[in-house]
């Protein structure tokens, strides 16, 4: 009885976490330099940007959103951003820019969603597919590769450089990770996007700005977006605006879910992100060191995500009785 | 160069006139040159590559589409945008409003082979592009993979075969694996490497053309190997995210990235900065060049796949010693031609 | 009369109003956007691109169309059902890699082939059917899940045996059949897609398992606990569904024979966008097999004209993009006002100028209290007795607001019984000849209480349907009276075609001739229209010598005769108008004459508002209804006329004390009874110095044999 109570108060976060621990704890005995300090850099470094492209989605999902315009978005301001740095404009206007670019775009994601009431997955697929559209039409002409000037300077350092030791990529995500978990703790538009998520309808009637606050989520989602991509691109010194076709949005969604942050809305925080993002980079990593195939990798991860989500429907069942209506 | 678009302009001038004034002018006098130009006059190249939007289609299109326009014809581009599926639906339409020509690239040797055969039949010449299909038809363009395979593997050899203080360890990054371009080079380079015992393949996986997922698998093999001694990429443009991880991994020096491409100015400029160590350049403008030779020639024998010629384009090695000798081109002043 | 007037009147003649108003409120409106969508997409794409109408290019298009209509086909039966499969794209190049596994390397025949590739596709849908189903896990990040899964698979095959399947080459007749031939005109995959399709549309729309189907995607919970098996229907939906995309997968592979790591990748997008801009909404309930092949034509054609105009890198998925936007956001808005705008213009009112009214001052409609000492029947027993009849044995019958018909016990009247139950609100009601009661029940129809055992029998509920009217009238809304002529034939008013029976105010705001005569034929069990197109027709009764009906149009304050025989055969014409309220039923009373129920007098408000069609509009779009104009229907009187329209006298309560409001009135042995819709009793007033025996059965079948000394 005492062991049925326990295991009903293990939430899908602590069960990924403890997957996590087991993993780490084996890897560390079995893996030969799996516990060497640049492993485990390496490992969070390889997780970064999925982790501030998660701490975006999260943003979303709590008001019951969906962004699947990031990687479009990400993509092709990014390469802007390049791109004019190549024909001369300054780094920093470049930057400006490019931001002002991916903010616009979100801005206008989140006006389809909050004011024209589009379903945000539809929203966002077709804002992705517009953003890329219009990117590759009149901005980035050329060949879908951008590649790094040396006039990139100082930037670069974004994805390459080191601060005592540990990778800068770290550092930009944790701090996002930080001005997220702030913007939810103790800002006004951080309690209303739970409200908002929890219950949209009693939002609207007890007076918060549920619109205003949607929009601000897909902006706030749309500055992940750049910083991610400034990551990406300046770790490989280019931005390929293929990765638009790849199944990378996936991965998003992946980590967000993963750490337990509900898809309907109103449940999750940036603990759930961090955990999903360790369970992937241990997940990666020792397999890596394991030297199993990037495709059976992807089979694996899913089949832990599976383990994850059966688990969790098992100790917390949803029945007919109580399962949301219109919640896929 | 110069003296190319010299002769080329000349040959406007006196086509121009020659066509204008053929009536009342003093007739040139040779005979073969009218019929060449009356079966390439009006006719329709329609261009159908897996995506518009990289380096090798552009300068191939750019180049064929310069030279169609010469000649009165007609040139249309397609951009299926790497979706295997759009382009056998951009194929099949074609069919249906039968071009003369279309020059195309197989996603992989398969999915178009049938469509291929499809628009000979229909009278349709079909010139492919650097990744050959099942089939034969009017032309294939494109360098000998398989040689080009051989090479890659020598190249290994010398670099850390026996004779060498290295691990021996050299890790293949393939593309599409079912694509012509990867399919070809990997049989050529296992052809030379599998009667050797002193070179062991460590790795190899598939990137499909996608220069994260060369990343991603290059990290991958740098953690399991960092005493790694070199690694054959399929493509230039799939292998910057192999030369940028093993950049990353800070081997720069002992890891050598082998690899084959188009020689655009981005290949010259990675070479430079050593992120390329070797790079078997098949010269993308001289491959439109070509390409545009086997148009002609399909067109004045009545296309349609009467002649069937394998069109291997010449291949020289680029390294940082002789990359500033060699010509890189810039993208952009072909993909400008194509919009 | 000025031209303006002319212009107006001819406007509302002529200009079809509530056509739009019926339109909306059609079912199949629904799909009006995505159709629409679709056309302008096929016009577009069709005239920027010179030979897309041709031919061979329809066929080419068709044949992609069949694959690609499959997966969606798969979505849609998911979507239904309330859930989503991500994993349609891997299924279909899991699907397309197998057959040319078998194909290729197993050499299996085609027809082994095809049934194993749909096995093993089926058993991915089962998984998913399972996890989703009886698990309850969440469809979205499950199908996201196998989707994965099942492409990293495809993947390690490929990978396995791509390479020595890239250059084989299988070929055989039914192959290339499948891959490159037609039926007829039709490529193979269309074929097999109308097919599936057809079956699919029956079972959705026409069969149960179809219908549980759309319960459970319309609300889960509910068909829980009316005890369908819910987990079991959502599983076999996902096992369909990944059935059907294996089969896209087969017509795939018979069509280029090629397998690559890119087949179907982002295909679960595609058939996604697809069935919603079909106007299947996401999370269920909502869709068809008819929107899914809307859907399916728009995003095939957007595609492919896109790939095919050859514009530049990026433009393509730019106008995808925009256009998605557009037909997703159109669909919203859509859906959230069409109730609101249906609302707003289903009610179209019409020109209709009053004449003007008979006095009440002087004349026969000169107000009297003769209905002062009326005797109460019944009083607050009885709801709502809108028609009053009596039997040759001088029982009164009378229905209610209940659905019953009450028998009421001569020779005072004190006691009642429930005579029969209808069900419906009984209207007016007949005796036929062999003393069965006929009624009218308001929704339902004509119904008959058989005399020997007072079985309730339905006699009719339909007509022929009118051939140019939009809403359906060939079901009957608002059945009011009935008589029966001398052959038997039975005829009934219905007021109105465009409302249910509780909203009779806003057909009276409309005033357009909504109402028609319908004849019931007992002989040969037909049931027809007669006469169209009649101003709420209410009271009916056939004449004395039996050659014709008089029948009231209450919101046109007239009684007009339709002739049954003679040389007006099938011509109507006006008897009585110009009356000071609006006449409801008809009976005839025992001099040869007839008495007809005003039951609302008419007032100048609402007679000006009349002439104002656009005000009467502006009233019902703008303002709540309890504050709309409405008739009023306080209080009226009997009035008896003759057949040549002469208004003879009339009854009036002067003070409203007794019975103000009549419906309905029946003479009988010298009494007048009375019925009225809002009241809560029955009156009776003695007749003095009339036929003391008469009795309206009589009248109309004669007396009864061995009755009448």
């Amino acid at each position: 009885m005492k062991n049925r109570i326990k295991l009903s108060n293990l939430s899908q976060e602590k069960i990924v976490l403890l997957i996590t621990i087991a993993m780490f704890v084996v890897f560390s005995f079995v893996l030969e330099g799996f516990l060497g300090a640049s492993n485990i850099l390496a490992l969070l470094r390889s997780v970064a940007v999925l982790g501030v492209l998660g701490l975006g989605m999260l943003i979303v999902v709590l008001g019951r959103g969906i962004d699947l315009s990031m990687v479009a978005n990400m993509a092709i301001s990014v390469a802007w951003t390049i791109q004019l740095v190549s024909t001369g404009t300054p780094l920093g206007l470049a930057m400006a820019i490019g931001f002002t670019f991916a903010l616009s775009m979100s801005l206008i994601t989140g006006i389809l969603v909050a004011y024209a009431e589009i379903p945000a997955i539809f929203a966002t697929l077709a804002m992705g597919s517009f953003i890329y559209g219009f990117g590759r039409a009149y901005l980035i002409t050329g060949t879908d590769v951008v590649y790094l000037p040396a006039s990139f300077g100082w930037a670069s350092q974004i994805g390459q450089g080191r601060l005592w030791g540990i990778p800068i990529p770290i550092y930009l995500a944790a701090a996002m990770a930080l001005l997220v978990y702030l913007f939810l703790r103790f800002s006004k538009h951080g309690w209303n996007s739970y409200n908002i998520g929890d219950n949209t309808p009693a939002s609207r009637i007890t007076g918060i700005g549920v619109r205003p606050t949607i929009v601000l989520q897909y902006m706030l989602s749309g500055t992940m977006t750049y910083v991610a991509g400034l990551i990406t691109a300046t770790a490989v010194q280019s931005m390929n605006t293929r990765i638009v076709n790849s199944n990378m949005i996936y991965d998003v969604i992946l980590i967000v879910v993963l750490g337990g942050v509900s898809l309907s809305g109103g449940r999750g925080n940036v603990r759930n992100v961090i955990v999903g993002t360790l369970l992937i980079g241990v997940l990666v990593n020792g397999m890596t060191i394991l030297d199993i195939q990037y495709t059976i990798q992807n089979v694996i991860k899913s089949l832990i995500l599976l383990v994850a989500i059966v688990a969790d429907s098992i100790i917390n069942p949803r029945d007919e009785q109580t399962g949301q209506q219109g919640d896929i | 160069m110069k003296w190319n678009s010299l002769k080329k302009a000349a040959l406007i001038v006196v086509a121009g006139a020659s066509l204008a004034n053929a009536a009342i002018a003093q007739e040139t006098n040779d005979p073969f040159r009218g019929p060449a130009l009356e079966s390439l006059k009006g006719k329709w190249i329609a261009y159908l590559p897996i995506s518009a939007g990289f380096d090798l289609a552009q300068a191939w299109g750019g180049v064929i589409k310069e030279e169609s326009e010469r000649y009165g014809m007609k040139f249309t581009i397609q951009d299926p945008n790497w979706s295997t599926d759009a382009m056998a639906q951009g194929m099949t339409s074609l069919i249906a409003e039968r071009p003369d020509v279309i020059v195309t690239q197989n996603p992989d040797t398969q999915s178009l082979a049938r469509l291929m055969v499809q628009a000979n039949r229909a009278g349709i010449a079909v010139v492919q592009m650097n990744m050959a299909g099942a089939v034969q038809t009017d032309a294939f363009v494109g360098p000998d993979y398989i040689a080009l395979g051989n090479r890659l593997a020598n190249m290994a050899i010398e670099k850390c075969g026996a004779g060498t203080d290295t691990s021996h360890k050299v890790s293949i990054v393939q593309g599409v694996i079912t694509g012509g371009v990867s399919y070809f080079q990997v049989q050529g380079i296992m052809e030379v490497l599998s009667q050797r015992d002193d070179i062991e393949i460590v790795s190899s996986q598939a990137a499909d053309w996608d220069a994260t997922k060369a990343r991603a698998i290059t990290e991958t093999v740098l953690q399991q190997h960092p005493d790694l001694c070199a690694i054959l990429d399929m493509w230039d443009g799939q292998a910057i995210g192999t030369g940028a991880a093993v950049k990353q991994a800070g081997l720069a020096d002992s890891v050598s990235v082998i690899t084959s491409g188009g020689g655009a100015k981005s290949t010259c400029d990675l070479i430079r900065d050593e992120t390329f160590d070797v790079v078997v350049n098949y010269d993308a403008p001289g491959m439109g060049r070509d390409a545009w030779t086997s148009i002609m020639i399909a067109l004045q024998n009545g296309g349609g796949g009467k002649l069937k010629t394998q069109i291997f384009s010449p291949t020289y090695v680029m390294t940082s010693e002789n990359v500033d000798k060699a010509t890189c081109w810039d993208p952009e002043r072909y993909a400008s031609r194509l919009r | 009369m000025s031209l303006a007037d002319n212009i107006k009147k001819a406007r509302y003649r002529w200009f079809p109003d509530h056509i739009v108003g019926e339109v909306l409120s059609k079912s199949w409106i629904d799909n009006a956007i995505p159709f629409t969508i679709m056309v302008i997409v096929v016009g577009i794409i069709g005239t920027l691109l010179p030979n897309f109408f041709t031919g061979s290019n329809i066929s080419i298009l068709a044949r992609q169309y069949g694959e690609l209509a499959l997966v969606v086909l798969a979505m849609t039966t998911v979507i239904l059902v309330g859930g989503i499969d991500l994993s349609v794209g891997s299924v279909f190049a899991l699907g397309n890699f197998m057959m040319l596994y078998f194909l290729n390397l197993a050499e299996f025949s085609v027809t082994q082939s095809a049934l194993l590739v749909v096995l093993i596709c089926g058993s991915v849908g089962l998984v998913n059917g399972i996890l989703v189903g009886y698990l309850r896990l969440r469809a979205f990040l499950t199908t996201l899940v196998t989707l994965i899964i099942v492409r990293a698979i495809v993947d390690l095959l490929l990978l396995e045996f791509a390479q020595d399947m890239s250059m084989s080459f299988y070929s055989s007749p039914l192959w290339d059949l499948m891959g490159l031939g037609s039926v007829w005109v039709f490529p193979f995959s269309f074929v097999v897609l109308a097919v599936i399709a057809i079956v699919a549309h029956i079972t959705i729309s026409r069969s149960g398992p179809g219908w549980r189907l759309q319960a459970i995607g319309g609300s889960r919970r509910s068909a829980h606990n009316m005890g369908l098996p819910v987990r079991r229907i959502v599983c076999s939906a996902y096992v369909i569904s990944g059935m059907l995309a294996g089969i896209a997968g087969i017509l795939y592979a018979s069509r280029l024979s090629g397998a690559g790591t890119d087949t179907g990748l982002g295909l679960e997008v595609l058939a996604l966008t697809a069935a919603i801009l079909g106007g299947n909404s996401l999370g269920g309930g909502r869709g068809s097999v008819s929107k899914a092949l809307m859907g399916t034509v728009t995003i095939l054609v957007l595609t492919n004209g896109v790939l095919r105009l050859g514009l530049n890198s990026g433009s393509g998925p730019m106008v995808l993009g925009l256009a998605l936007i557009f037909a997703v956001f159109v669909d919203v808005r859509w859906m959230k006002n069409r109730h609101k705008l249906l609302s707003k213009v289903y009610v179209s009112p019409t020109l209709m100028e009053m004449p003007k009214a008979q006095s009440t001052e002087d004349g026969p409609f000169e107000i009297n209290n003769r209905l002062s000492d009326v005797d109460v029947i019944a009083l607050g027993e009885v709801e709502s007795p809108e028609d009053v009849i009596l039997d040759e044995d001088d029982n009164l019958y009378s229905g209610n607001r209940h659905g019953d018909i009450i028998r009421y016990f001569p020779p005072d009247y004190k006691t009642h019984e429930v005579y029969a139950k209808i069900g419906g609100a009984p209207l007016g009601m007949s005796f036929d000849k062999d003393s069965n009661l006929l009624v009218c029940v308001g929704g339902m129809g004509l119904y008959m209480v058989a005399k020997a055992d007072r079985k309730v029998s339905l006699v009719t509920d339909e007509t022929n349907r009118s051939m140019f009217s939009i809403v359906d009238d060939s079901r009957l809304r608002l059945a009011d009276d009935l008589d029966i002529a001398p052959d038997g034939k039975i005829y009934f008013s219905e007021a109105t075609v465009r409302y249910e029976m509780h909203d009779w105010p806003v057909d009276a705001l409309e005033s357009r001739g909504n109402g028609r005569i319908i004849c019931y034929d007992p002989a040969t069990k037909t049931t027809r229209t007669v006469v169209r197109n009649l101003v709420f027709p209410n009271g009916i009764c056939t004449a004395h010598d039996g050659k014709s009906i008089l029948f009231a149009e209450s919101w046109a304050c007239q009684i007009k005769r339709y002739w049954l025989e003679g040389p007006q055969k099938g011509k109507t014409e006006i008897v009585l108008d110009k009356l000071p309220g609006y006449p409801d039923n008809i009976n005839r009373a025992s001099d040869g004459t007839y008495w007809v129920a005003i039951m609302g007098m008419r007032s100048p408000a609402l007679d000006l508002a009349l002439k104002m069609p656009a005000f009467r509009r502006r009233m019902a779009r703008r303002i709540a209804a309890d504050q709309w104009l409405f008739p009023n229907l306080n209080i009226g009187c009997v009035a008896r006329f003759d057949d040549s329209g002469e208004v003879i006298e009339s009854l009036w309560d002067r003070y409203g004390k007794n019975h103000p409001m009549i419906t309905s009135m029946r003479e009988h042995k010298g009494w007048l009874y009375l019925g009225g819709i809002t009241n809560n009793r029955i009156g009776r007033v003695r007749l003095p110095g009339r036929e003391e025996s008469w009795t309206g059965w009589s009248s109309y079948w004669g007396a009864k044999s061995g009755r009448k000394s």
